[in-house]
């Protein structure tokens, strides 16, 4: 019995080794086809398809269809890469338990004719078997969590969502249902006087088998909760949309007088702002101190003592002379950037172009001299430029407005 | 109450307080006892907390209805009835434009780049963004698509339904007052009995 054995597993390592490796071989070509959902033939040799027919890899679903991945192997790939929209959930537990049922007989029958090296044998294929049997509803709960945590993002539209979400709930049931078939009463009764089955039937699937059905009543609650607010989602878009064209249809549309009803809806009960001022008060004795700081902070207005210039008419004239000149400097600038808009045509930021330029004015001079030029255009020339000041109040119990930047544009005559 | 400051001054000056715009306020104003606390302080004020419906969202109303306070509610009814359409086809070109599959919802954020540049490169899109931007509540006298959309964001600031996280940075962030929109709308629909729906008919359900 043990060569034939032997010479049976090696055949099958040979043939198994071989035929993974044409899935590494080809990898590229079969994921491609994976994703198109048919092969590309002319990406293989001729030999290289037979091979990959023969080794049941790929196959022709029908004689006028291409080559496609078998479902087996499309599977595969789908639980290796968590693509949810292909991803399969096997809940068939009958078929499963009635392999276990089987294999626990065998593995009592090799015992009792005291062949060991078989009673091993069945007893790691029943092993085989648990573990399959524990691994499918690990594989179905992960690609629940995995659909519900990325909120079914791998279908595009709401309706989709909803239509996945209920999908999903409904292989959920069927997995709950899968779970109560188990009958750990039998599987007490199947392991009875052997402590390594027990182990394996009682102690251990028990407790995968429970770990399992908590995690699966808690992605039942998080589906439900998920489905609710799709629904939510969605009732707003189409109040949303339905009210949008209803009001486009009734533009004269006028609801109640609800502000004047004597029961008032809270909805419409919005009071007016009240904006509260405050002022220094002079009467706190204890506030003085701080008061008597907040003067004493506050820039003071310091006459600046001209020395007595004797030969004044010659220092000032040059005086004048420079500050001229950075005047006339300053007002060139501001004409080339007239001009830069004029040539760009769209809209250029007055703080930008200072920078780009790597002028170096003042920003806030700059702004001024911006505004100063604007205004000093005749009134047909000011017509082509368009204005805009950033501005933004300077806090919010002060309306003042600071102008941050100013941004100048042609206008379309 | 002192802890409050803030925050009653931000009701007072006509804030409305959810999750997004200030958590840690709403958290306590979530909180029944705060609730009676600042109830009981604004009571001379002729002010009183209100909440929307699944109060998501607070902001300040009058304890007593006099004659002042209905004809100051008049008057704010009557801004809120002409904002509704504006404000909801704002919601639908938000939501087409960004190729969003749901509304929009407290929380969610637009990126104001992404949605010029989406409604640049489509004619629909860019007449309807024309359209509403001309709009009264809008009040928009360019004609460039820019200073249009930024106008409409700022205006929605204003107002409350959005709120600009960074000033220096051009994303939003849309805030529980849409909730109270949307609250309004319904209550308007069952109110007047107006034929709008909002459930799937039942062959999409099937």
């Amino acid at each position: 019995m043990a060569p034939t054995d032997t010479g049976i597993a090696s055949n099958l390592f040979n043939i198994g080794a071989e035929r993974l490796a044409l899935l590494g071989k080809h990898h590229k070509a079969l994921m491609q086809g994976y994703l198109d959902g048919f092969i590309d033939e002319t990406a293989f040799s001729e030999g290289a398809l037979k091979k990959l027919i023969a080794a049941r890899i790929l196959w022709r679903p029908d004689e006028q269809q291409p080559l496609a991945l078998r479902p087996l192997l499309s599977e595969l790939i789908a639980s290796m890469v968590a693509d949810e929209n292909r991803r399969q959930i096997n809940a068939d537990v009958a078929e499963k338990l009635e392999q276990i049922r089987n294999r626990v007989q065998a593995y009592r029958d090799a015992q009792y004719k005291g062949d060991y090296s078989v009673a091993e044998l069945q007893l790691q294929r029943l092993t085989e078997h648990v573990h399959d049997l524990s691994g499918q509803f690990e594989e179905a709960i992960d690609s629940l969590w995995h659909r519900l945590n990325s909120d079914f993002g791998f279908v595009a539209s709401l309706d989709d969502k909803i239509r996945e979400n209920e999908r999903a709930q409904k292989q959920l049931r069927r997995l709950l249902d899968g779970l109560d078939l188990l009958d750990f009463n039998e599987l007490i009764e199947l392991a009875e006087g052997n402590n390594h089955l027990r182990k394996l039937l009682v102690s251990q699937l028990q407790h995968q088998l429970s770990s399992h059905h908590s995690s699966l009543l808690e992605v039942q609650k998080r589906l439900v909760e998920l489905l609710a607010k799709f629904r939510q989602q969605q009732a707003r878009s189409m109040l949303i949309t339905n009210m949008a064209a209803f009001l486009r249809q009734h533009p004269k549309y006028q609801p109640a007088d609800y502000p004047n009803r004597s029961e008032l809806p809270t909805l419409f009960n919005q009071a007016a702002a009240i904006v509260p001022k405050a002022a220094i008060a002079l009467d706190k004795a204890s506030e003085r101190q701080v008061l008597a700081e907040l003067v004493r902070a506050l820039p003071r207005y310091q006459p600046i003592a001209l020395d007595d210039t004797q030969s004044a008419s010659f220092s000032m004239a040059l005086i004048d002379e420079e500050i001229a000149a950075r005047q006339q400097a300053l007002k060139t600038d501001v004409e080339n950037f007239y001009l830069r808009v004029i040539d760009k045509g769209g809209k250029l930021s007055a703080l930008e172009y200072l920078q780009q330029q790597a002028l170096a004015w003042d920003s806030e001079i700059w702004l001024y001299q911006i505004i100063a030029e604007y205004q000093a255009l005749p009134q047909d020339e000011k017509q082509m430029f368009a204005i805009l000041r950033d501005e933004a109040p300077a806090s919010s119990m002060n309306q003042l407005l600071l102008i941050r930047d100013i941004s100048l544009q042609l206008q379309a005559a | 109450m002192l802890q409050h400051g803030p925050l009653l001054e931000r009701l007072l000056a006509g804030d409305f307080i959810c999750q997004v715009t200030d958590e840690d306020a709403f958290r306590h104003l979530s909180n029944e006892q705060t609730q009676q606390d600042i109830n009981h302080y604004l009571r001379p004020l002729n002010r009183r907390l209100v909440g929307n419906d699944d109060n998501s969202v607070f902001f300040l109303g009058y304890f007593d209805l006099n004659k002042d306070a209905r004809e100051q509610l008049s008057s704010q009814f009557t801004l809120t009835v002409q904002s509704l359409l504006p404000l909801l086809e704002w919601l639908q070109l938000v939501q087409e434009t960004l190729g969003r599959d749901s509304a929009l919802t407290a929380g969610d954020t637009i990126k104001l780049q992404e949605f010029v540049l989406r409604t640049e490169d489509n004619q629909s899109l860019r007449q309807r963004l024309n359209q509403l931007a001309s709009d009264r509540f809008f009040n928009s006298q360019s004609e460039q698509l820019d200073n249009q959309v930024k106008l409409i964001f700022r205006r929605l600031k204003e107002h409350g339904y959005l709120l600009q996280p960074h000033h220096d940075r051009q994303y939003y962030v849309v805030t529980g007052k849409i909730d109270y929109l949307i609250d309004v709308i319904r209550f308007i629909r069952d109110e007047e009995q107006l034929p709008v729906d909002d459930t799937p008919s039942q062959e999409a359900l099937l």
